[in-house]
């Protein structure tokens, strides 16, 4: 609100003034007045005019600047109804009641809608709990049936190199592990996904093996990884501190997603590295890599690229929810790719100076913190 | 003697398949039947290591693991499809040896039961380290071979595909297995490398004076 726009405002009670001055003016002449006096009339009446509307310039100023701070300072904007500053004036009065009428409605609608939500994310969690009886047992199925065909007899079939019925068996329960494991990543992200969204942390941060961690992701996809003949070599000596189940949730995806775009002779790499502000983990594939004006833009959520869309059905989520699960557990996470030839994503696991100025005595270090 | 595991698990299927894959990896199996007398039932087998669920029906496994903990001294491992991080670590503080998630892998359920037994002391003493096949004598745990009193260093791979195929004398056991089986014990490599290391084991074998131990039938795969 500046000056002009005051004026501006006010327009039609100033014309009304000078209409007023003027007629005020004729009738004194007509009346035989003295121009002298009609003048210091006429002058009196601007100051005492102006000096009315400067105060109420200057109150009304005040009153709105005070508004905009308020409405810098407080974080959540739609309360605004309640904070608004003490007033004389009728208007504002009416205004803010007006205002806190439309706010109650909109905090009822949020309310509702939060209910909702939690509501259908606890049904979310509830499902996810049931259905993973049901694929444990799956899994714990195909697995004792494989163990079955193998250690039974060794019956040799001479019927013209087709394989035994053994064998054919064997073969069907490792694709229906395999449909399995698929089932359970998909189930996996819908929870992930529906706790990246939540307001409150559900982490558990405590010293994590990345070695074991990564080595019981390899293990939980090794038919699909067998199949596509992929080698791994795993060297992760640095321990970090951090959420296990959500680092092992990340990995998963990372070696999904190499597995979905590898070329011939796969090998993924999974190393740390000891860095002066955190531990470095590198993924590295040999894959069809990223192009490199895409690569900006894996992160985003739905991005599916060129290799998504020629390739599998890409939901373009993966790695955007990483992403998110990294930013909320403070890890950096970014890609390096070279289109054609591999792609590697890094994890970096900050520590704390406190913790890398004590240099090998990590373990020591953390439990004085802790 | 082999280590008694008690399972707690209201989920028929699961509960059966646990205690076929445990009893196939050389452990004794009991479950509990009646779940209004969960921890009595458990006391009276007196086991080595109690697998838990945490949904069971009418109680809650925190509350058995809670009150096994007054009486025994028997480790628990949590088995549940709750994720949630609470619940894992309610579960610790409730005094549990480990958390493992469903959906569970076998090699992986299997290590981490192996890891707590020896943890708490309890685990297998003599494991059958030592196994003979031929006049070959395999050491799993020193690594090394014995042929004609000459001793022979593997390396893990190749130590793992002996293994496997000592465990099954007789019958053959497919490429495909083996490279399954090397992945279930964390080494990482595909069918053709898989070649690399057969050829080089063979190469050892002819050294060490065991000649063509290993036979090979195409279609069916290695035997000893």
């Amino acid at each position: 609100m500046n000056a002009r726009d005051f004026l501006r405002d006010r327009f039609p009670v100033l014309v009304l003034h000078a209409v007023c001055m003027g007629l005020l003016a004729l009738f004194l002449r007509l009346t035989g007045y003295s121009g002298t006096n009609t003048a210091l009339i006429l002058i009196f009446w601007v100051l005492i005019a102006g000096a009315w509307y400067a105060a109420v310039y200057w109150e009304r100023r005040r009153y709105f600047r005070e508004l905009e701070q308020l409405l810098e300072n407080t974080d959540q904007r739609y309360l605004l109804g309640e904070l608004l500053p003490e007033t004389f004036r009728l208007e504002d009065r009416l205004y803010r009641s007006v205002i806190r009428r439309s706010n109650k409605s909109v905090i009822e609608k949020i309310r509702q809608i939060e209910a909702e939500r939690r509501g259908y994310q606890e049904y979310i969690e509830s499902w996810v709990h049931e259905v993973k009886a049901p694929i444990t047992g799956i899994s714990l199925l195909c697995e004792n049936g494989r163990r079955l065909c193998c250690e039974g007899k060794p019956q040799p079939c001479e019927n013209g190199g087709r394989l035994c019925f053994e064998e054919e068996v064997r073969e069907l329960l490792r694709s229906v592990s395999l449909e399995n494991q698929r089932i359970e990543n998909y189930v996996d992200f819908v929870i992930y996904y529906a706790r990246s969204e939540q307001v409150y942390k559900d982490f558990l941060i405590r010293e994590t093996d990345l070695q074991r961690t990564a080595e019981e992701v390899l293990t939980k996809n090794r038919l699909l990884l067998i199949q596509h003949r992929v080698q791994v070599r795993v060297d992760c000596p640095d321990r970090v501190y951090t959420d296990k189940k959500w680092i092992a949730f990340i990995l998963n995806q990372m070696v999904l997603n190499s597995v979905k775009y590898c070329r011939e002779e796969p090998f993924f790499s999974i190393e740390t590295r000891r860095e002066r502000d955190g531990v470095l983990l590198t993924f590295a594939d040999n894959g069809v890599g990223i192009r490199a004006e895409e690569l900006p833009r894996i992160f985003e959520k739905g991005f599916t690229g060129s290799n998504g869309r020629s390739r599998e059905r890409a939901t373009g989520m993966g790695l955007y929810l990483c992403k998110r699960l990294c930013e909320r557990l403070g890890i950096g996470i970014r890609a390096e790719a070279v289109y054609g030839e591999g792609t590697r994503l890094f994890l970096l696991f900050p520590i704390s100076n406190y913790i890398a100025n004590a240099g090998g005595d990590v373990d020591e270090a953390s439990v004085k913190l802790s | 003697m082999a280590n008694r595991i008690m399972i707690v698990e209201d989920d028929e299927v699961v509960c059966r398949e646990l205690r076929v894959l445990l009893e196939n990896a050389m452990y004794e199996v009991a479950a509990v039947t009646d779940f209004d007398q969960v921890v009595p039932q458990i006391a009276g087998a007196d086991p080595d290591l109690v697998l838990l669920d945490i949904n069971l029906p009418g109680c809650s496994g925190y509350d058995v693991c809670m009150q096994l903990r007054e009486t025994l001294a028997v480790p628990v491992i949590f088995l549940t499809g709750r994720t949630d991080s609470m619940d894992e670590l309610n579960g610790i503080l409730k005094g549990a040896d480990d958390y493992i998630t469903k959906p569970y892998q076998a090699p992986i359920l299997l290590a981490r039961i192996g890891a707590v037994l020896k943890r708490t002391k309890r685990g297998l003493a003599g494991e059958g380290t030592q196994l003979v096949c031929r006049g070959v004598m395999l050491d799993v745990a020193g690594c090394f071979l014995v042929c004609g009193g000459k001793r022979t260093e593997l390396t893990k791979t190749e130590m793992k595909l002996l293994h496997r195929l000592f465990l099954r004398q007789g019958g053959y056991v497919s490429r495909m297995e083996l490279v399954e089986y090397l992945w279930e014990n964390q080494i990482f490599i595909d069918d053709n490398t898989l070649s690399v290391h057969m050829t080089r084991l063979r190469g050892k074998l002819r050294e060490a004076g065991a000649g063509e131990l290993i036979e090979t039938r195409r279609g069916m795969g290695y035997r000893v």
